[in-house]
């Protein structure tokens, strides 16, 4: 299950990711084919697929009835009505299109902090998500934000697609800052088709977590986040005078440790979290932790089922 | 008010400067903090806004950390100067304690002996020792042994006490005093502690002609009580006529004030000869002979055990030893043309293995311990060790005839010559003889008023007995003398005596024969104990301190001979051990030892240490809890 131990090779292996080496094992990738992402609004799609959209079309759905036009296909007349009214109707049914899924994933330096439990956990899950949007021909983009800036895969639709992924995301480095509001706004200008937009990052943005969360809103995203968390980093392991650095910015303060002032920084991190919920449950932006204690395909089939992120 | 006893001030102030300038570069390193990476400084900046108020007080408190490890610093330093209070170092005592290591000290009627319960008060007048006081400690016996230098290291001085043993001797406090006065000449404040059980001899003899020079004596007594038992006495001797038989004196003493019942045993050679009950009566001393007893040919033992309610506090008087001369047959070869009165005189001793050869035959190749010359010279190549001439030859003899002399007897003898013991000499009477000349460092054992007319000395290395008459021409033959002064001369060549064999008494110089020309003796004690001693003219000396069986060997390898002594007590007042609670010396009643108080000693560094401790384990709790920091 530990695949992403591979991606952290120097000279990984091509493909470096294969069903035999645990990214799957196949009783769960079974598992991820049965799921699908939900999606509680309906977008507009670009290709024929398994999702509802709001077009009409060629579906098995039935929609609505319209007079009939010169020029349309015999076979979709209701004959029964015409019988009963004399009214040539003709019958449309619902098309099924593809839904455009986003997986952004936070490679700021924070998400590497420590021995990078948390870049390895944000990937694996990200890999898991992509590989059910591809398995329900869903297209999926992953993008990777840092520094305000973002790098993506293009959309992409298949299973066979899943490797592609897989490089992709091994090429991520956690370094640079944490910009989200920007990388979001890049984000909507360089996305034009609207989906599920999946965030996956600690949300450690000293500009504040808010704005990246409400510029996929504002452009009429639907958003997920995905917060993970790594407990210890609410527990620093020294003791006494120390000088605490900021991983990202640098920024540095002169620190006497004790018991209680430990304490204290693990209130401040429950507390951090607490705004979060509050403010995902606040704009009905379902939000989900992703503890790096919590093994991945346990979050995968159970946590994510449970909150309805995967039917 | 405080003066430095140990470093000066100067030096203290030069420590303090390189210290404390290193305790500063490392306060200064302290304060390089160790690095930590967080994930996200904003939320430590939202907990550190409450401590950022007080950082104000936080560097105060730091620098609280700083001074309070400079003033331990400087209170370390300070203690190696040794700080006192400068009006206790002026009356400062220089103290020598006499500590009795007598026999009587080795009592056990305190727990575990009288000499351990001296040395631990001792020990506590080292602990009240003032802060200038010096003191000096000395094992007093029959000798007088400093132990330490005149300190006021405790611990040298509590280490000399350590090593003080009782001995089985007689304390010599005349000695001891000497020695004090000696020691704590031109010094202030000088005092003698005497720490005894009062067991001193006779103590108006001890301070006569001791001149203290003002020294304050003070005493320390020791003891409980004096119950006691002891052989006081203890002689043995051979028959001189039946040496394989022996007969013993010895003394018992009870200085308990009741009747005691005691079992004595006598041990030949370790195993027991005779046990026998004797009842005491209160003060008394009893003197025991056995006589007739045989079953032991080298050591004798007597031992006393209390019985009944009979208490005995000290054991080491309950032993005695002895140690008699070896038996052996001695060769003797008789020149002579003829004479009964010698033939019978040599056959009442078994012991004597004679060889009769005529005046005018060859001497025999074999040796003989003594040669008898009956009126003649010793035939050529005769090979003797001693000469026994009677009537002296006028040449070829060891002195010369000095003129004839007639009808004459012993007027003058030397009485305590060996050669003499048991015989009365007055009314001999002789019908002619010769008046000898004696050479220089020859002896004159009897004389008449005409002249030497026996005379004992040694030539080229072989002792000698000249008699100046022959035998025949007096009555000296018809009486019980004759074989007398003949076994008594042979004993006396070949050593071996049969007189009460007083041994060795502890607590004087013992001059140790030794045979041969060896220069350097082993000396095995009682103790096991091996010492080696110096051989001068043909003796060792060695002071014996111990009662018990001595091992004296000379030579080594194959050439190695062992030679037998025994050493005992013998001192009647050692043996009284009831302790004095006061002593006298001369006319003065001896003070109590005053000044020795727990505290007095005012050594101030030890409270600077221990502030120091108090200190830091202030600043370390303090520190742990972030207090301070």
């Amino acid at each position: 299950m530990n695949i992403f131990e591979v991606f952290t090779r120097k000279k990984p292996r091509a493909p470096s990711l294969r069903p035999s080496e645990g990214l799957f094992d196949d009783d769960f990738q079974r598992k991820l084919e049965s799921l699908a992402i939900v999606s509680r609004r309906v977008f507009r799609g670009r290709l024929r697929a398994e999702r509802r959209s709001k077009k009409r079309g060629s579906g098995l759905e039935f929609a609505d009835y319209r007079d009939y036009a010169a020029g349309d296909d015999f076979r979709f007349v209701d004959w029964n009505i015409y019988q009963r009214f004399g009214k040539l109707l003709v019958r449309l049914y619902e098309e099924e299109e593809d839904l455009s899924i986003y997986l952004i994933v936070d490679c700021s330096g924070s998400m590497g902090f420590g021995s990078g439990e948390k870049f390895k956990q944000a990937r694996r899950l990200c890999a898991a998500l992509a590989y059910v949007g591809l398995a329900n021909l869903d297209r999926v983009t992953v993008v990777g934000v840092s520094n305000g800036r973002v790098s993506h895969l293009p959309a992409t639709r298949g299973k066979t697609r899943i490797f592609k992924v897989f490089r992709f995301l091994d090429q991520l480095k956690a370094e640079g800052t944490t910009e989200l509001a920007s990388a979001m706004k890049t984000f909507v200008t360089q996305h034009k088709r609207r989906g599920v937009a999946v965030l996956i990052s600690d949300l450690y943005d000293p500009a504040g977590f808010e704005g990246g969360i409400n510029m996929l809103r504002y452009d009429k995203f639907e958003p997920y986040v995905l917060h993970v968390l790594d407990p210890n980093e609410a527990s620093p392991k020294l003791e006494g005078d120390v000088r605490v650095y900021d991983c990202e910015t640098g920024e540095a303060r002169e620190v006497t440790l004790t018991e209680k002032l430990r304490e204290q920084v693990q209130t401040a991190f429950g507390d951090y979290r607490a705004e979060i919920e509050r403010f995902c449950a606040k704009n009905q932006v379902p939000y989900f932790a992703a503890e790096t204690e919590v093994p991945f395909d346990e979050l995968i089939l159970r946590v994510f089922r449970r909150g309805g992120f995967l039917r | 008010v405080i003066g430095l006893g140990g470093l000066p001030f100067l030096s203290l102030l030069g420590i303090f400067a390189v210290v404390g300038s290193a305790t500063l570069a490392l306060y200064v390193l302290k304060l390089r903090r160790r690095s930590m990476v967080v994930p996200f400084a904003p939320l430590w900046r939202r907990v550190l806004r409450d401590q950022e108020a007080s950082e104000l007080w936080s560097r105060l408190k730091r620098i609280f950390s700083l001074l309070l490890q400079l003033f331990l610093l400087a209170l370390l330093i300070f203690a190696l100067g040794d700080p006192r209070p400068t009006a206790r170092r002026a009356a400062a005592r220089n103290v020598v304690v006499l500590l009795d290591a007598s026999a009587s000290m080795k009592a056990h009627d305190l727990e575990p002996s009288r000499i351990e319960v001296a040395k631990e008060r001792v020990n506590a007048l080292v602990d009240g020792l003032g802060s200038g006081d010096r003191m000096l400690i000395a094992e007093m016996d029959a000798d007088l042994t400093p132990l330490s230098t005149m300190s006021s290291d405790t611990l040298e001085l509590k280490e000399a006490v350590r090593r003080v043993r009782a001995s089985d001797t007689a304390a010599d406090l005349t000695r001891g005093l000497l020695f004090a006065r000696d020691s704590l000449r031109g010094l202030e404040g000088a005092e003698i502690l005497i720490v005894s059980d009062g067991a001193l001899g006779d103590l108006k003899e001890s301070g006569k002609g001791v001149d203290l020079a003002g020294a304050r004596v003070s005493f320390v007594p020791i003891g409980e009580s004096g119950d006691n038992v002891a052989i006081s006495q203890f002689s043995v001797r051979r028959y001189p006529l039946d040496k394989s038989r022996y007969e013993v004196f010895l003394e018992l003493c009870n200085t308990t004030e009741r009747k005691v019942e005691i079992e004595l045993s006598l041990l030949g050679d370790g195993q027991v000869v005779d046990v026998s009950r004797v009842e005491l009566e209160p003060k008394q001393t009893l003197p025991r002979f056995y006589q007739d007893l045989a079953g032991a040919s080298r050591t004798l033992e007597a031992r006393i055990k209390p019985l009944g309610d009979a208490i005995d506090r000290l054991p080491a008087d309950d032993h005695a030893y002895a140690l008699m001369p070896e038996r052996r047959r001695t060769r003797v070869l008789v020149v002579s043309p003829g004479n009964t009165y010698l033939e019978a005189a040599l056959l009442l001793d078994e012991y004597l293995e004679v060889t009769w050869i005529d005046d005018r035959a060859k001497a025999p190749a074999a040796h003989f311990d003594v040669a008898v010359l009956d009126g003649t010279v010793p035939p050529e190549a005769t090979q003797a060790d001693a000469y026994l001439y009677l009537a002296t030859p006028a040449t070829g003899g060891p002195v010369k005839l000095r003129r004839v002399i007639e009808d004459f007897g012993f007027d003058e003898w030397d009485r305590k010559s060996p050669l003499l013991r048991w015989i009365a000499l007055e009314n001999v009477q002789v019908s002619t003889g010769y008046a000898l000349e004696p050479e220089r460092g020859d002896k004159v054992v009897g004389s008449s008023e005409l002249g030497p007319i026996l005379v004992s000395g040694n030539r080229a290395g072989h002792p000698f007995v000249a008699l100046g008459f022959e035998p025949k021409n007096s009555d000296l033959v018809l009486r019980v003398a004759w074989p007398l002064f003949l076994l008594n001369t042979i004993d006396a060549f070949v050593e071996e005596d049969s007189q009460y064999l007083s041994s060795y008494r502890t607590g004087e110089i013992w001059q140790l024969p030794v045979p041969g020309a060896a220069t350097t003796v082993e000396l095995k004690g009682p103790d096991g104990q091996i010492d080696k001693l110096a051989v001068k003219s043909g003796r060792a000396t060695y002071f014996g301190r111990n009662a018990g069986f001595y091992e004296l060997s000379v030579g080594d390898g194959s050439e190695r001979s062992t030679t037998l002594f025994a050493a005992n007590l013998s001192d009647i007042d050692e043996s009284h051990i009831t302790p004095k609670k006061e002593l006298t010396l001369g006319s003065v009643p001896l003070a109590a030892a005053q000044g020795f108080g727990a505290g007095a000693r005012q050594e101030l560094w030890h409270y600077l240490v221990l502030a120091g401790f108090v200190l830091s384990v202030i600043e370390w709790a303090t520190y742990h809890r972030r207090v301070t920091v």
